[in-house]
């Protein structure tokens, strides 16, 4: 036996392949400055390799992950894991990434400071944390993959260069580092408790028996949610989410409100799931955020009229049916997660998408500006329509009403009536601000005579039709077969 | 068969509102209007054949496309497939006002789609699925095509409905899941079978609650009928005219197919508050329509009052009762759409429905209107010899002898109350004939019913007269099945 760890580099691929593409960007960029696209082009292939290289993941059974970065020693002891649950979010935050990418693709305005090359890198960085830290099986690997999820994203808000993306930035570090001491702390407490780095069911249990180490570990669980709870916007943890949206531009909002959110969950679900499976008693807290967070956002966002700030909201409302089914503590709670996060971020995917394409059009940020968008650029209003309603959970948006019968399910099953009543509540109030928008596309377009926009939504730069096109498509797939989602966290 | 009969209205309504956009009205109703009959005649085939499918859709829910005709659904299915022709033939010669032809065609399409796949579910969560399809295009009916006057009415109108019916669903959703998993399986046929078998009274209970509060609102039964009478009252006239005769037996239906055949122990404790309601919504339904000036709203509390009807046949718990409420189901459907054809009628022609303002008396200007209107209301009180006397005379009678675990006197004091409300039906049909059709005043003058409103009343006017002389084909099309319903082992 040898003495170092073992590697299974293929394994690793789905978080290499977007490392080595943000680290290549920034070597093209040193040696040919002058090029503008390439960057662009690199990120795409990098993402596409991630994501071809993560679908094995997604074939493979729960009882028998695939594993990386093996210590020497008894079995088990792998510092990188991929079942079902963490392969499906690896595919979404590579996937996500990519349409932002799109989004951000290089345009005659040039909006963002930096140059394309810093930009793509630090998506590309972001995303490879994303995919780690899915897969992130010790509490070494998994703070490192954390951090390197967010701290990009400080920046790319910063690099708009606006007053609004300075203080959006500024609210995202401040919130990040917070989060971060508490993360590391509650990681310190975790390490004492269990006294081993490598997150294992057995271990949890032997601390939960034991009354002092007890204490010490769900003080330490508890830093480690509310650490993820700023990065999951969750109540009371949630108050930079809508700034930080508004302050940079739609592309980066979407990579906050989808990839950014996929490294949350997905981090929550590492933490978590040894303690479901040592069934201890945090979860009940985890009902109270969820049950908190969904109220506060629906209600938030009933009244915004910036479609960002909506959206923004919204997040927080989804994160909260996100951890829903993470309160009651079955086997299936995590995919049930899982899925719901993945429908969620499909469908805010093409919202953004058309938010995006519409405001480069020069609208105002006004709900107001999508009157009528349905019958004046079908193809738009009808992305967002159908991602309108898939949040809202209506068919024929039937993924969003799948996911939120998936995130009910194990709620119900395990009797928490009061939580089931309040998402049920939430439910309504959700409807009501998706409707209200939708409402907005469905008017009469205004009187004005509108510029040639074709049906297929001409006036739409080509990266953002086929960034639309292909997020559209997902969402559409999902509705008609709504397995291709939800079975791929089994 | 039974994919015939929702394939082709899914289909073209998908076209419709993508490629047919641009069609003009004529041509988008003779589309529809072929759909339609088309689908008609599907589901007469399948009535006829009894075709099963049954293919798996989601298969990690144990979501399936498990679709399958019986005696309880037939009679709807048909009352379903009919509307849906008529209703698109009624709109023929008036195009819609609001938006395009086309998609107020395919709305109705999508309307007449949920309903049959409600109908023709056999799976729970394919039930909830199908349930929600009719929320969006109804919504978009009232609230785009609505009445033309009061655009603040027509929001207020269409949001009421979505939210009400959501929260009703949704809670029914937790009921279903609550079951599903007690029970193990989704397939309501086997949960029939099961009747209730192997689950815990208080479970039954609580899912008997949880079913019938959420169906409630959409039957609805009297303190959750509030989004009735101005959706009723805004909605075009197809649009009632499915809400009063489709939509409302969504609810019924679910009632006897869910709480009912599945927990019928938990239905029994649960049954003598919905008989309690029934009777309060038929005095209720009864005393508004004494007092109420909009002639469309009346006919819609009427409605309320029918489906109190519904709501104690049902309770009582015997073959009797639920063929009552079966029946009753049926002639309400066809009653209202009659009425609300006339009455719609009405308000087109008068430009208002205030039952104050002195108009013109039918007898004298509009014969052929006025015997429909009069017929209607007849039907409605529940005149012998009409479809509305079967239906509400044995549903009196199962009341006034219920099953042996229901409270007798009870139910013998409910039969009275809802005995004294066809008294109260009575008052407020003459009511009505008196101002509108008795008189001598004939100005101003109205057109009186032509071409295809004339035949599609004339349909609903036999249809109304063939239940009332011979219902024995329609009892005999329940029988068999009712008596598996209440008849199954306890």
């Amino acid at each position: 036996m040898s003495a170092v760890a073992t590697f299974d580099w293929v394994a690793l691929a789905p978080v290499l392949a977007p490392a080595l593409g943000a680290v290549l960007v920034l070597v093209v960029d040193a040696a040919a400055p002058r090029l503008v696209r390439v960057h662009h082009l690199l990120g795409l292939v990098a993402l596409v390799a991630g994501l071809a290289f993560a679908l094995p993941g997604a074939a493979t059974s729960g009882r028998a992950p695939l594993r990386s970065v093996c210590l020497p020693g008894r079995a088990g002891s792998c510092l990188y894991e991929v079942g079902p649950v963490a392969a499906a979010l690896q595919l979404g935050a590579l996937g996500s990434a990519l349409v932002v990418l799109l989004l951000l693709w290089p345009d005659r305005r040039a909006a963002l400071r930096g140059g394309p090359a810093v930009l793509v890198s630090l998506v590309l960085a972001a995303t490879a944390g994303a995919a780690g830290v899915a897969a992130a099986h010790d509490l070494g690997s998994w703070l490192v993959c954390l951090e390197l999820a967010t701290l990009p994203v400080v920046a790319l808000v910063a690099l708009r260069g606006t007053a609004a993306a300075g203080r959006g930035a500024l609210a995202l570090l401040t919130t990040s580092l917070v989060s971060f001491a508490l993360v590391v702390l509650g990681a310190a407490l975790w390490l004492v408790a269990t006294g081993q780095a490598v997150f294992d069911a057995g271990a949890v249990a032997g601390a939960l028996g034991d009354p002092e180490r007890r204490a010490v570990l769900l003080l330490g669980v508890l830093l480690l949610f509310a650490g993820v709870g700023f990065k999951l916007s969750l109540v009371p943890f949630h108050v930079w989410t809508p700034q930080a949206y508004a302050g940079g531009s739609e592309a980066v909002a979407a990579f906050l409100a989808a990839t950014s959110k996929i490294a949350a969950l997905a981090a929550l679900v590492v933490v978590l799931q040894p303690l479901v499976a040592a069934g201890a008693p945090v979860l009940a807290a985890v009902g109270v955020v969820a049950a908190v967070t969904m109220t506060v956002g629906n209600l938030l966002a009933l009244a915004q009229d910036d479609p960002v700030r909506l959206l923004a909201w919204s997040t927080v409302a989804q994160a909260g049916w996100v951890l829903l089914p993470l309160s009651a503590s079955s086997p299936g709670s995590a995919a049930a997660s899982g899925a719901y996060l993945l429908a969620y971020v499909v469908a805010t995917l093409v919202a953004f998408v058309v938010v995006h394409a519409v405001s480069v059009g020069g609208a105002p940020r006004r709900l107001a500006a999508y009157t009528g968008l349905l019958r004046s650029r079908p193809l738009l209003g009808g992305a967002l329509g159908l991602a309108l309603l898939s949040l809202a959970g209506l068919p024929p948006g039937v993924v969003g009403l799948v996911a939120k019968v998936v995130a009910l399910r194990p709620v119900v099953a395990q009797g928490q009536w009061l939580l089931a009543l309040v998402a049920v509540a939430n439910a309504v109030v959700g409807i009501a601000v998706y409707l209200r928008w939708f409402a907005v596309l469905l008017r009469d377009p205004e009187a004005q005579e509108a510029p040639d926009h074709g049906p297929l939504g001409g006036g739409v730069a080509r990266p953002v039709l086929a960034a639309l096109v292909l997020s559209a498509t997902v969402l559409v797939a999902t509705s008609v077969l709504p397995q291709l989602l939800v079975g791929l966290l089994e | 068969m039974t994919l015939v009969a929702l394939l082709v209205p899914a289909a073209v309504a998908a076209w419709l509102l993508t490629a047919g956009r641009g069609l003009g009205h004529r041509a988008v109703n003779r589309l529809a209007a072929a759909a339609s009959v088309l689908t008609l005649a599907a589901v007469v085939l399948a009535v006829v054949v009894r075709p099963e499918v049954d293919r798996p859709w989601v298969p990690s829910l144990g979501l399936r496309w498990h679709l399958a005709v019986d005696g309880v659904s037939a009679p709807l299915l048909l009352l379903t497939a009919v509307l849906g022709v008529v209703v698109v033939l009624h709109t023929s010669d008036r195009p819609p006002v609001g938006g395009t032809s086309a998609a107020f065609h395919a709305c109705l399409l999508l309307v007449e789609l949920g309903a049959l796949a409600t109908f023709l579910a056999r799976d729970a969560l394919l039930f909830f699925v199908s349930f929600e399809v009719v929320l969006v295009p109804m919504w978009v009916l009232i609230t785009r095509f609505g009445d033309a006057h009061r655009p603040a009415a027509r929001a207020d109108a269409g949001g009421r409905f979505v939210l009400y019916t959501v929260f009703g669903s949704t809670l029914m959703l937790v009921g279903i899941l609550t079951l599903v998993s007690a029970a193990g399986t989704s397939d309501l046929g086997e949960l029939a079978r099961a009747a209730g078998h192997g689950i815990p009274a208080s479970t039954q209970l609580l899912v008997a609650a949880l079913l019938v509060t959420g169906l409630a609102v959409k039957v609805p039964v009297f303190p959750l009928h509030t989004w009735l009478p101005p959706a009723h009252t805004t909605a075009p006239t197809a649009g009632s005219v499915l809400l009063a005769a489709v939509l409302l037996k969504m609810g019924t239906y679910g009632l006897v197919r869910l709480p009912l055949a599945t927990v019928p122990e938990g239905f029994a404790r649960v049954a003598p508050v919905l008989g309690v309601l029934g009777a309060v919504g038929i005095v209720w339904g009864g005393l508004a329509c004494l007092v109420e000036r909009d002639l469309k709203r009346l006919v819609a509390y009427s409605s309320v009052a029918h489906m109190g009807f519904v709501a104690i046949g049902l309770a009582s718990g015997t073959q009797t009762g639920l063929q009552a409420a079966l029946f009753a189901n049926v002639a309400h459907g066809v009653i209202s759409a009659l009425l609300f054809i006339v009455v719609g009628g009405l308000k087109e022609r008068w430009g208002g429905a205030d039952l104050e303002t002195a108009r013109a008396a039918l007898r004298e200007v509009a014969p052929r209107l006025g015997f429909a209107l009069v017929v209607g209301f007849a039907a409605s009180l529940g005149l012998p010899g009409l479809a509305g006397f079967w239906g509400e005379f044995l549903s009196v009678y199962s009341a006034w002898s219920p099953a042996p675990d229901r409270p007798l006197a009870l139910f013998r004091s409910l039969a009275v109350v809802a005995a004294l409300g066809t008294v109260l039906a009575a008052a407020y049909a003459m009511r009505v004939l008196r101002t509108v059709w008795a008189g001598e005043r004939t100005a101003p003058a109205i057109e009186d019913s032509r071409h295809t409103e004339w035949d599609v009343v004339v349909v609903l006017l036999v249809a109304t007269v063939a239940l009332g002389v011979v219902p024995g084909p329609l009892l005999a099309l329940t029988r068999d099945t009712v008596a598996l319903l209440v008849g199954a082992p306890r």
